[in-house]
């Protein structure tokens, strides 16, 4: 039987892990993911999790420890965030061209200078390059519930790319909320054991792993992984149809709509904003505004056809964005931009929560307020809106 | 929805109260939630948690800003930061402190329930934390959870985090709160006033937030600005001096993370200047000849 407890995000991902039986994890501190290397030795500790734990002198080491793990066939494991991520950047190349279906959650923190410790993606967006999947989540129960998504998602024979797990600072990290526990057995049997075929290190079928390559093969392999990339789009919505029907919770796949049917203009969210703007999406509708919401739940792979539907049936199309390309507006909408290319209706950037900064209802429900008047004008004054900037009008 | 804000110190738990409430509600079958204030912590330092309760789901996950419920774990917080700022008239107030409600000042007349949790805390945890005990007199102030429930989740939390004996003993502190807590209504005479805020514009700040010392209308910015912070007002202990013991090894005077420990009469002994003694014990830890003693401010 399931039970349900009020813990952090950061245990969530922790028992996500264990629920997944991980069997190598790599621990490495860094304000305000610690506390989830910190579970995780505990329930090695208590004899709960059959893991090796190791810590590891810094994150560089701790991505290329669980790079070597998974390459010897073993589920693999760690957590980080910002400066964390930063330091990890030359090592998140491998475990995606070699193929290695790693999980980690990465705590969003903003990336100095000004040094910070609060909420914001300029850590994980400038990775979308790694060829991880990527994926952004709204609530703790989410957390866990995508830890072992991830695991099914990454070791699925047509991707076997690592996943990336963003999760926001603490308003999910070192926030208790409810979070259903699943049994152990109903995840073992979504989740079977991982056994590795294209690459593992056994002495008695020898490999080699990562060696130098000349420009006669790179380019394979560059396709290869694009490929995997995509082919992930597929996987990745029959295993949220799979985790629905075994756990009962449906995330919608690629994105989740949320009451886009009849409505005039859509907000593109990510992370816990998506939360909040369900609030205000339900409070504007009692107002007879026809607002509605996609999340955007995974950025790697992007959702284009998803995002284009949508947009297809509305007058006016924003983007929210907690970091920034500088001179360019933040990278959802770059790349939301992109998937609309040829569409002749305003698209808007909503920059708000930069550095950690609190997104509050007035401030989402300026957002929808600024799609609403583009809709009606048919174009919008100002395409990127700073929200909540002192000094800059929106 | 109800929403709690709890005002405490770095160090007494005040997020740990905010998350035994969300389990004790949860408990009774509400949704509930808690977070700290996203704010750099330091022992001493004011601080924030909150908890969020409702009969369904909660979705927002913006912070708190008209909380129904003020819990406050120490009332000399009361005259240093706004307690009261955007609490519902119709809610109520949940002070630690050996006054009664009738001398509480709040700036507005309001529902509170006091309670003296540090010698609760005392007599039960033989520690001054209260994090525990100010839960007790939550429960009998706004009867939105049972003391029952309370307990549980102080068994939760608590016990999680520092075992199961510590759980029971600060489950036991809420109950004996819980049997003191006085209700009555504050009084609501005091100005009471915000912390000013040094919030610039983009064009008013400084490039890359290169900060030279500057007068504000919030006070003293940059280099130097800590001398307004008095961090005096933090102290629950305060150290004792014997200068007979002391052999002015400076131990204490190097460790003292608010330099509060002077040198002087040319070097012969010290001194403490208690407009920024912060209390947290550390030179009493570090002296070797234990001449610095720790009692209760
Ligand atoms: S208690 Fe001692 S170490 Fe701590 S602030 Fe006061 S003088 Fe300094
Ligand atoms: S640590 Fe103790 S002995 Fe050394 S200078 Fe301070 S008070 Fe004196």
């Amino acid at each position: 039987m399931s039970v349900s407890k009020v813990v952090t995000g950061n245990y969530a991902a922790a028992y996500g892990a264990l629920l997944s039986r991980i069997q190598f994890a790599a621990a490495y501190p860094i304000t305000p993911q610690t506390f989830i290397v910190e579970h995780l030795s505990e329930f090695v500790h208590d004899g709960l999790l059959d893991a090796d734990y190791v810590r590891v002198e810094s994150e560089h080491s701790a991505m290329s420890a669980v790079v070597a793990a998974e390459a010897t066939g073993v589920r693999s494991f760690t957590a980080t965030s910002s400066q964390g991520l930063a330091l990890m950047h030359e090592v998140l190349f491998l475990p995606s061209a070699l193929r290695l279906p790693i999980v980690m959650p990465v705590v969003n923190r903003t990336v100095a200078a000004p040094i910070g410790i609060w909420c914001e993606y300029n850590d994980t967006m400038p990775q979308r390059d790694s060829g991880w999947i990527q994926a952004y989540v709204e609530d703790n129960q989410e957390v866990l519930d995508m830890v072992i998504q991830a695991y099914k998602i990454a070791e699925n024979k047509d991707v076997l790319l690592p996943v990336m797990l963003s999760m926001d600072a603490f308003i999910l990290s070192h926030t208790v909320e409810p979070v259903e526990f699943p049994d152990q057995e109903a995840v073992d049997a979504f989740l079977p054991s991982y056994k590795a075929e294209h690459a593992h290190l056994w002495p008695e079928d020898p490999m080699i792993i990562g060696s130098f390559t000349p420009p006669e093969y790179i380019q394979e392999v560059r396709y290869q992984t694009d490929q995997a990339m995509k082919a992930a789009r597929e996987v990745i919505k029959r295993v949220t149809k799979d985790f629905a029907s075994a756990f009962g919770r449906n995330y919608g796949g690629l994105v989740e709509e949320y009451r886009t049917d009849d409505a005039e203009v859509v907000l593109v969210t990510l992370g816990t904003v998506t939360s909040t703007a369900r609030d205000v999406v339900d409070e504007m509708r009692d107002e007879g505004k026809k607002v509605g919401m996609v999340k955007l739940r995974y950025f790697r792979p992007y959702p284009f056809e998803e995002i284009r539907k949508v947009a297809e049936g509305v007058s006016a199309i924003g983007f929210y964005d907690r970091s920034i390309s500088y001179g360019s507006g933040g990278p959802s909408y770059i790349e939301g931009r992109h998937a609309l290319y040829g569409l002749e209706i305003p698209v808007m950037n909503f920059l708000a929560g930069l550095g950690g900064r609190d997104v509050r209802v007035p401030d989402i429900k300026l957002m929808f307020e600024k799609l609403l008047e583009a809709a009606r004008e048919g174009k919008a004054k100002k395409d990127i809106v700073w929200i909540g900037t002192r000094g800059v009008e929106p | 929805m109800y929403e709690v804000r709890f005002h405490g110190r770095g160090g007494q738990g005040a997020v740990m109260a905010a998350q035994a409430l969300a389990s004790a509600a949860f408990k009774e079958g509400y949704y509930a939630v808690a977070f700290p204030y996203f704010g750099a912590e330091r022992r001493g330092a004011p601080v924030l948690a909150f908890t969020r309760m409702d009969k369904q789901k909660i979705r927002r996950k913006n912070q708190v800003y008209n909380p129904s419920f003020v819990v406050i774990l120490d009332d000399r917080l009361i005259d240093l930061v706004n307690v009261s700022e955007g609490l519902n008239p119709s809610g109520a107030a949940v002070v630690n402190t050996r006054k009664s409600p009738e001398e509480i000042d709040l700036g507005m007349e309001i529902k509170v329930g006091v309670v003296d949790a540090t010698s609760v805390a005392l007599e039960v945890l033989g520690v001054p934390i209260t994090n525990s005990a100010i839960l007790g007199a939550f429960a009998k102030t706004t009867g939105v959870v049972s003391i029952e429930a309370v307990e549980e989740g102080i068994r939760d939390i608590f016990g999680g985090r520092i075992g199961k004996e510590a759980g029971e003993k600060n489950a036991k502190a809420a109950r004996v709160a819980y049997d003191r807590t006085v209700v009555g209504t504050s009084r609501g005479e005091k100005k009471m006033v915000s912390k000013k805020q040094w919030l610039p514009t983009v064009q008013e700040l400084p490039l890359g937030l290169a900060t030279r010392s500057m007068e504000t209308d919030a006070g003293l910015v940059g280099p130097g600005s800590f001398v307004e912070n008095k961090t005096g007002s933090w102290r629950t202990f305060k150290p004792v001096f014997n200068r007979d013991k002391c052999v002015m090894c400076l131990l204490c005077w190097f460790y003292c993370p608010e330099g509060a420990i002077k040198r002087v009469d040319g070097g012969k002994t010290l001194e403490f200047d208690f407009d920024y003694c912060k209390g947290c014990g550390i030179c009493a830890e570090e002296c070797p000849t234990k001449a610095i003693e720790m009692v209760r401010d």
